[in-house]
């Protein structure tokens, strides 16, 4: 035996990397149960009842603590696991599996983006450069960034809110027009993208920011 | 020398004499010149799969000084390359093997002139299985997808590893191994031996780093036997993972093969499966068993008896 199970970190009960993703949590957690749970073929007779109900009681705490971020991060703090590099997260993040199910579901996350939502708008209506970007006759990817850095929104959140990979987003505000997807595609990215961020008119923008686009033909 | 592949399992019924004859059915065909020997003392039918419904010599012979070399005991099947020490007509106490024969035939087994050489072990948990199952590195163990039979390997597992920990110890050292086990863990902890491998880790810290390296060397494999449809197919798999996690022990899981009516009828019939069936799952699947375990053994095989 290397190490008691007591001993293990959670992500080593769940055997997870310590940079799981919270489907992947979830899916380990499923796992852990087939495997421990008293009807499981696959323990049977392997435990008593004292060890598999300590090991069971084990699992849940693990999977409740990593799956909530808040609960997650204070953990990892806790056990000096954090990761060190932002920068190394950033460059992976493209390939990176998305996250799809919002788990924290009592969680104060919800709210708070709502009064973010309500905070962006008046700063959207208070800002002149904001107003002056919109009022173009034409928008590029340029603009799109200059109005998301003005609002002070991280370009991760707006990948994490619309679901559009990352380095569409990276190309459309570096306005890298040969690597962009196809406009059909594109259209609705740049609206998910406007109503992400609160802009109003997403339909009138987008519409400007494709009649500015080079003819790939 | 030669590759041994001990094939224990546990539960009876479990299939460990028919993978052992379709495994050195297989390894023959593939030009190994190969040696099954019925270690299943006193309960002993390998004779009967291989189609030598009349063996005229059997291991008992050996035993009782009757036949002096165990070469001498080794029969001759129908199938080229593929022979047999039989346990047919074992005498009826060879099931209570005293501990210098069982030495002995360890040693005459280590030194047989065959490239592979599969030992197909008995049912339970008797010192003289545990013993033959230890004679390599290479063991393989056998089971169905059913409480009863993972109950047995469970307890096949946990028996072998205690009885190679008992290996590093004197009988005096331990009695008070044991002792510092009840009063740490109490009485029924003994029952485990990761138990006693934690009470090793603290107290006999040089002797718990040989255990893990022995235990490193070891090379045993999983076969999930007679797998109906319905049955879960990553069972194997998590039965390796809970005993990596909680015993220590690497097993390797070698493959599924499937439950199949034919092998019943190949029984009956008294012919070999794989030639009667050869385009069944079943045999589909104990040719892939076969191949990855060919690979994977590889090299060289380390005997502690020799």
């Amino acid at each position: 035996m290397e190490k008691d199970f007591d001993q293990m970190n959670y992500y080593e009960m769940l055997d997870i990397g310590t940079k799981a993703t919270a489907a992947e949590i979830r899916s380990a957690y499923n796992v852990a149960l087939q495997m421990y749970q008293s009807d499981s073929l696959v323990s049977y007779s392997f435990f008593s009842k004292e060890e598999r109900d300590r090991i069971l009681s084990l699992i849940d705490k693990a999977y409740f603590t990593l799956i909530n971020e808040a609960q997650r991060a204070r953990y990892d703090e806790e056990m000096n696991l954090c990761e060190t590099s932002g920068s190394a997260d950033q460059s992976k993040a493209g390939s990176q599996p998305v996250n799809i199910f919002e788990f924290n579901r009592q969680d104060m996350a919800f709210l708070a983006r709502k009064n973010n939502k309500s905070e962006l708008k008046t700063k959207i209506s208070q800002s002149q450069s904001i107003r002056e970007i919109l009022s173009r006759q034409k928008i590029t990817g340029a603009d799109l960034k200059a109005i998301r850095e003005e609002l002070g929104v991280a370009v991760e959140t707006i990948h994490q809110e619309t679901k559009i990979r990352l380095d569409y987003l990276n190309d459309i505000e570096e306005d890298k027009t040969g690597k962009l997807p196809a406009p059909v595609f594109l259209k609705g990215f740049i609206k998910a993208y406007l109503k992400s961020i609160c802009i109003e008119r997403a339909d009138e923008i987008s519409a400007l920011y494709m009649s500015g686009l080079p003819d790939k033909n | 020398m030669a590759h041994i592949w001990p094939i224990g399992g546990g539960k009876g019924g479990s299939g460990k004499s028919f993978l052992a004859s379709s495994m050195g059915r297989l390894l023959a065909k593939s030009g190994k010149k190969t040696l099954l020997i019925d270690l299943d003392l006193g309960a002993a039918n390998l004779h009967t799969m291989v189609d030598v419904p009349y063996p005229e010599k059997c291991f008992s012979d050996f035993i009782s000084k009757k036949i002096s070399a165990l070469e001498d005991t080794v029969l001759p099947t129908p199938f080229p390359n593929l022979f047999l020490i039989s346990g047919a007509h074992d005498s009826l106490d060879i099931a209570n093997l005293p501990y210098e024969k069982k030495i002995k035939t360890l040693k005459a087994i280590a030194r047989l002139p065959y490239e592979y050489i599969i030992l197909d072990l008995g049912a339970g948990t008797a010192f003289n299985t545990l013993d033959f199952f230890l004679a390599s590195r290479h063991g393989i163990f056998i089971t169905t997808p059913e409480p009863t039979s993972i109950e047995n390997v469970y307890r096949l597992m946990r028996a072998i590893y205690l009885r190679r920990i008992r290996h590093y110890f004197s009988a005096a050292d331990f009695k008070t191994l044991e002792k510092k086990v009840r009063e740490h863990l109490g009485d029924d902890s003994l029952n485990k031996p990761e138990n006693i491998v934690s009470i090793i880790k603290k107290e006999f810290p040089e002797k718990y780093a040989l255990i893990r390296k022995d235990f490193n060397s070891f090379r045993f494999k999983l076969i999930l036997n007679q797998l109906r449809k319905q049955d879960n197919t990553v069972l194997g798999e998590q039965i390796c993972k809970i005993i990596k996690k909680h015993l220590g022990i690497h097993v390797e899981f070698a493959g599924n093969i499937a439950y199949d009516e034919h092998v019943h009828d190949a029984i009956c019939q008294r012919v070999c499966f794989l030639d009667r069936y050869p385009h069944t799952r079943a045999a589909n699947d104990l040719r892939v068993v076969n191949k990855k375990m060919g690979s994977a053994f590889g090299e060289q095989l380390m005997l502690n008896y020799l």
